[in-house]
């Protein structure tokens, strides 16, 4: 099977030919296509100066091209810097703001910045400080000191952009295989196919953390299965009494339906990654890859999540909290593929609260995460599941700490973590701190929970 | 041009275009990516082939052997240049270590191999193809652990000790004294730009395209490493995508692109991997400093003694931390000690405001505490040893100096007076602070020429090889020149950053601005008396206004006087003593509140202010943003900007922007930047000095003096990360 990657860039259909689907767009876009606006800081989507939009059903999405693969584009698409242009074939009216309150110096970032600037006028984004600096929590400028680029983009949330335009290319009904080795099913039942096939792919969600292989460690894997557009994974649904968020559902598409459901995670999750990480990444991804530091495990955990696991052999349930076994070992067969996780709605007299530690405000990963479901009833806790990322070589429920919280209360909990847990001892922070932080973050909890209306959060500042 | 007397009143001083916040003449084709950075010269070197480089892996010792066979059959690959194949290479004057390394080794990831081929991808698959063997030699990587071995180690400019009167005596004999030590750990400029040079030869010349702040000295540079004359190579740097310090000289990409394209006869391009970077670059050092400082009970100062460790590799610098300290406050008694250990750890050298930076992170902790000793507030104690001499030298005055008002106009426009004792202001769960600290930053000159050309349409182009690191060079050299010539900026073309200019004073030490408006202030002079001449207008009251030249009743179009031809003029401007008869320095005061999160310790910046004086400010929107920069990049120095050392292999563990942190847009709040009014006669025709280095200078302190007011803990290890503070941080109530 011959296919190519096929997608629009800047208004023009492109087909790849001789260029193996693995390669990153940025590579892709630089060196192969010459277009050299949109820069290479750093090649692991940390500095947000590889920035490009993808234009999809009347939204704008800033993505990092460092890390996107070429396959993953297919039916994609892609504006770059290059493709802005103003009435009058004059710059785009977002870089003529971004020009006049001097938010460019060295003007390595700004391509970048220009891009996110876009997606987010384009989005409706309003001039809300929050509301910036969430948009660009991704772009890192070393020169600016940013004050001129929210200048500029206040200016800009008032623009009337022009809307994405329509698609110029049909989308897939079937998968294609791109270079025989990037493999893009259309439907569960091909995507079991090939993994029946090809044992030895990787599956391919997002990418935010397969990326890095082409491009940081510049090691491309062999072969992927790409998940991103297989509808059964990327269903999102709500029912009376639980929620269910597809595996390849990106955080921005599972945003809204978490957030009603679980208020306490739209300030946790605009602190994951970035805008750009977070129009990429997926839930699944992120348990997936089964990092001790990763932010949903612990969420997901408290929150009682099960996971729905399919293979060519059928498929099974299981709940998260038997799923992490080690260090970035799971309970996932090597056949096996995430579909689903779904959690139950708070009962009566429950609350969900939720921190993230990290040494930055924005864009880091965490040091200590912690996720706590808590139910009180006639002013007693009568249920408790409290889940910490950070403290050991997974994700896991301080069951010890649970116990000792329904048993003698809030002190004794707190005197019981240190039982719970052997913390990893690194540069992010010592074993002593991490406990520590987890000892005061349920010290904060107490706190929210005697006083709800008290400020504690985040946001507050 | 000499400048040895005070400036009189000159054309710029109409400031009908300089000082006016103009935008900024290259933002435009920045912000629509259209700006060539140095990787990026397809148009001048269009089939370059790639250069990928392999680093070190380990800090010290020698390469065995190196294995470049499979390497070498590897598709695509054209060339391997190595220290063994590479013929005898010199060493830079302004390199410490070797650009590349082998068989000896001097520091982690210190570039060993370019391996070039036909794509990126197949240069940088053969590059993981080279076997190494190495013998590792034990290094020295732990500054606290060798800082006994550590010797006096001045510079060329500051000496490695200094005293005035009786230090010890004084001190000892002070009713009120503190004696503390300090830490700033080692930094990275981390620029968006990573270092990047396309080079291409024809016959014997070459033509480098280089991310670069300094054309001339790493025009030198590159002469002397490669052994050919200087005249043998064409620098190229218009754009540079960020340097702060760390592109002051050729790097290994320069060199290795130079020798990688003549092996392989065909041009190439080498982009250093970002997480190759912190290793294989320089850095700022890190430091342990002790301030010791002794006062009369009514908070005179009578003693004040600054030591200063720092590491660096076999014949590397000191960082110079106690600059600030000869200068920034009264006291009669008088001591500061560079001293310096052999390090393994990769190059130290500048970076953005080097020695103050650093130096300033202590002596205005120090300040800080010494004013809570005395009962002072710390603006008062200031102010109260504030001085308008050299303290070492009473003879010689500041040029300017407007720290008071700086001070007291800060305290005022910040709402200082509301500042309580430490622990007493809540927000919620914010405990809330503010603090204070004094803003220092020399004031250096350095010679700088520039050509000016005038053409037929009344077009003025300026040549200079001085460089635009993002600083604003082009849209002020575009400012003087209208300026002088009566033109509208529309009418001034400003090439820079080529070695075929004019030498300029390049960007670096807060010189750049002032030295090279001067040097084209200079050109243009010139330039008006030849216009003058060719069009026979009398020179007594000839005025360049509107485009025109007028004089008595005549009126000239400029263009004119190149009717018969181009005129071309050259000039530079050169400093006579006036700087050593006058202390010339920039000064500020930065003001913070801060909020600390009671149950967990982190902390969110709530306001920062800074007044800066610093002589005219040439263009009131690009100084600005320079400054609110600099305190960002001093934010992050408070607050998380560390390189973590493995101290068993001797590298920076954190190397890459995931893991050294910079601050992001919600790390910063509301910034202000005030300038005072100021014209400095004393530091060039067009009175003005730097501010690109002086936001930073101090700004950290004033972060962890509003730390220690929220939560009453003294930070004096930088940075001021969570866990520093935790361990005291009074019970959440
Ligand atoms: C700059 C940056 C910032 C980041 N910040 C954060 C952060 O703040 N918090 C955080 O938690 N993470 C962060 N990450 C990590 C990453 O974004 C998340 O882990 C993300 O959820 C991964 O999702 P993905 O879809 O991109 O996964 P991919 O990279 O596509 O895949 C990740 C892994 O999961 C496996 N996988 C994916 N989908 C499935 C499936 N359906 N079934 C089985 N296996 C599957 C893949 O095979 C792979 O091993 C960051 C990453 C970057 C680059
Ligand atoms: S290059 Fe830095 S995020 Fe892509
Ligand atoms: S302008 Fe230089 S990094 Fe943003």
């Amino acid at each position: 099977m011959a296919d190519n990657v096929r997608f629009t860039l800047n208004d023009c259909p492109v087909e790849i030919a001789g260029v193996s689907p693995m390669t990153t767009l940025l590579d892709w876009l630089r060196d192969h296509r010459g277009l050299r606006g949109t820069k290479e800081g750093c090649a692991e989507g940390d500095c947000g100066a590889c920035t490009v939009v993808l234009e999809r059903e009347g939204r704008r999405d800033a993505v990092n091209a460092c890390i996107a693969l070429l396959g993953q584009l297919d039916g994609q698409s892609v504006r770059t810097v290059e493709g802005l242009r103003g009435p009058g074939g004059g710059p785009h009216p977002v870089q003529v703001a971004m020009a006049e309150a001097d938010a460019t110096q060295c003007g390595f970032c700004t391509p970048g910045f220009v891009m996110s600037a876009l997606a987010h006028a384009s989005n409706g984004g309003t001039a809300d400080p929050d509301a910036i600096h969430e948009a660009l929590a991704g772009n890192l400028c070393r020169c600016t000191g940013y004050r001129p680029i929210v200048e500029a983009m206040t200016r800009i949330a008032g623009l009337a952009v022009e809307p994405p335009s329509a698609p110029l290319l049909s989308p897939r009904t079937t998968s294609a295989a791109f270079d025989g080795a990037f493999f893009a099913p259309r439907s569960l039942d091909e995507l079991l196919a090939l993994r029946a096939a090809h044992p030895e792919a990787l599956l391919l969600a997002g990418g935010t953390d397969l990326g890095l292989l082409a491009s940081r460690e510049r090691k491309p894997p062999k072969a992927v299965i790409h998940l991103l557009y297989v509808p059964e994974l990327a269903v999102i649904s709500a029912s009376a009494d639980q929620i269910t968020i597809g595996a390849a559902a990106t955080y921005e598409a599972a945003a809204p339906t978490l957030i009603e459901a679980f208020p306490a995670l739209r300030a946790y999750l605009s602190r994951l990654g970035s805008r750009q990480i977070r129009n990429m990444g997926t839930i699944g991804g992120n348990i997936g890859t089964a990092s001790p530091i990763g932010d949903m495990p612990p969420v997901l955990l408290a929150l009682e999540a099960s996971l729905t696991l399919v293979s060519p052999r059928g498929t099974r349930e299981i709940p998260l909290d038997d799923f992490f076994l080690d260090y970035r070992k799971t309970e996932l067969a090597p056949d096996e593929i995430i579909q689903s996780l779904s959690m139950p709605r708070l009962w009566e007299g429950e609350t969900f609260h939720c921190d993230k530690v990290s040494k930055r405000r924005d864009q880091d990963i965490s040091t200590v995460a912690g996720a706590y479901r808590v139910r009180i009833r006639n002013g007693r806790i009568e249920d408790a599941r409290l889940a910490f990322g950070g403290m050991a070589a997974t994700s896991r429920r301080a069951r010890a700490t649970e116990a000792a919280l329904l048993k003698d209360g809030f002190a004794a909990a707190i005197a019981a973590v240190e039982s719970d847990f052997k913390p990893l001892d690194d540069w992010r922070g010592s074993a002593a701190y991490r406990r520590q932080v987890a000892a005061n973050l349920l010290r904060r909890l107490e706190l929210r929970l005697a006083e709800p209306g008290r400020a504690l959060e985040v946001e507050a500042l | 041009m000499k400048f040895d007397t005070p400036a009189t009143t000159n054309p710029i001083d109409q400031l009908k275009v300089v000082g006016q916040p103009v935008d900024r003449i290259d933002g435009r084709f920045k912000t629509t990516g259209t700006a060539p950075y140095a990787y990026e010269r397809h148009d001048a070197a269009p089939d370059a082939a790639y250069g990928h480089v392999l680093g070190a892996a380990i800090a010290k010792g020698r390469i065995q052997s190196m294995d470049l066979a499979a390497a070498k059959a590897a598709p695509g690959v054209l060339a391997i240049v190595t220290a063994e194949n590479a013929g005898k290479l010199g060493k830079g004057e302004y390199n410490t270590a070797r650009l590349l390394g082998g068989p000896e080794i001097q520091h982690y990831h210190q570039a060993i191999a370019l391996v070039v081929a036909e794509t990126f991808e197949q240069a940088r698959h053969a590059a993981g193809l080279i076997k190494v063997e190495y013998a590792p030699a034990k290094g020295a990587y732990d500054l606290a652990a060798s800082r006994d071995k550590a010797k006096p180690a001045g510079t060329d400019d500051e000496p490695a000790d200094s005293s005035v009167g009786d230090f010890d005596g004084a001190f000892g004999a002070a009713p009120v004294k503190l004696d503390a030590t300090y830490t700033t750990p080692d930094q990275a400029h981390a620029m968006m730009e990573p270092h990047a040079s396309t080079a291409a030869w024809n016959g014997d010349k070459l033509s480098l395209w280089t991310s670069n702040q300094m054309i001339a000295w790493s025009v030198g540079d590159m002469a002397k490493t490669l052994g050919i004359a200087k005249d043998r190579i064409h620098l190229m740097s218009p754009y540079v995508g960020g340097g702060f310090g760390g592109k002051l000289w050729v790097r290994a990409d320069a060199l290795l692109a130079a020798l990688g394209a003549r092996a392989a006869r065909r041009p190439v391009k080498v982009a250093l991997q970002r997480p190759l970077m912190f290793n294989n670059t320089t850095h700022r050092p890190a430091t342990i400093q002790r301030l010791r400082i002794g006062a009369t009970r009514d908070g005179t100062i009578t003693a004040i003694g600054h030591d200063s460790w720092s590491g660096d590799l076999p014949d590397g610098k000191p960082e110079t931390a106690v600059l600030q300290t000869r200068l920034l406050y009264a006291g009669a008694n008088r001591l500061t000690r560079l001293r310096l250990s052999e390090l393994d750890l990769p190059e130290g050298n500048s970076m953005r405001a080097p020695g103050e930076a650093p130096g300033m992170m202590a002596l205005e902790i120090a300040m800080d505490e010494m004013a809570e000793k005395l009962g002072l507030d710390p603006v008062e104690f200031r102010i109260r040893n504030d001085t308008q001499v050299d303290p070492e030298s009473p003879k010689r005055k500041f040029s300017q100096r407007q720290l008071t008002e700086c001070l007291r106009t800060g305290a005022e426009k910040f709402g200082w007076a509301a500042r309580r004792k430490p622990m007493q202001a809540r927000d919620g769960r914010w405990l809330v602070g503010l603090g204070m600290a004094a803003a220092y930053r020399g004031a250096p000159v350095m010679k700088s020429a520039a050509r000016v050309r005038l053409d037929a349409r009344g077009i003025v182009t300026v040549e200079t090889d001085m460089t635009d690191i993002g600083t604003g060079s082009y849209t002020i050299i575009a400012q003087t020149a209208a300026e002088m010539m009566g033109l509208p900026l529309q009418k001034v073309v400003v090439r820079l950053g080529d070695s075929t200019f004019p030498v300029s004073a390049g960007s670096g030490g807060q010189f750049g601005a002032n030295s090279s408006t001067a040097g084209v202030y200079a050109a243009c002079v010139k330039l008006r008396e030849a216009v003058v001449k060719k069009l026979g207008l009398n020179a007594a009251d000839a005025q360049f206004v509107d485009g025109e030249v007028r004089s008595g009743s005549r009126a000239i179009a400029l263009g004119d006087a190149a009717k018969g031809g181009e005129l071309v003029v050259e000039d530079a401007i050169e400093f006579g003593d006036l700087a050593k008869k006058y202390q010339q320095s920039t000064f500020g005061a930065h003001f913070v509140e801060v909020g600390v999160d009671a149950a967990t310790a982190e902390v969110r910046l709530r306001r920062m202010l800074v007044v800066c004086a610093a002589g005219r400010i040439l263009n009131p929107k690009s100084a600005r943003s320079q400054v609110i920069g600099s305190m960002t990049m001093g934010a992050g120095a408070a607050l998380m900007e560390e390189l973590a050392i493995d101290a068993r292999h001797g590298f920076f563990v954190n190397h890459d922007l995931a893991h050294y942190e910079v601050p992001v847009h919600a790390d910063i709040p509301h910034q202000e930047v005030i300038f005072l009014d100021e014209t400095d006669p004393m530091s060039s025709p067009m009175k003005a000095k730097g501010v690109g280095e002086l936001g930073i200078c101090g700004v950290a302190a004033a972060i962890a003096n509003a730390i220690h007011n929220a939560t009453g803990i003294r930070v004096r290890d930088y940075p001021i990360t969570l866990d520093k503070l935790l361990k005291d941080m009074p019970l959440p109530a």
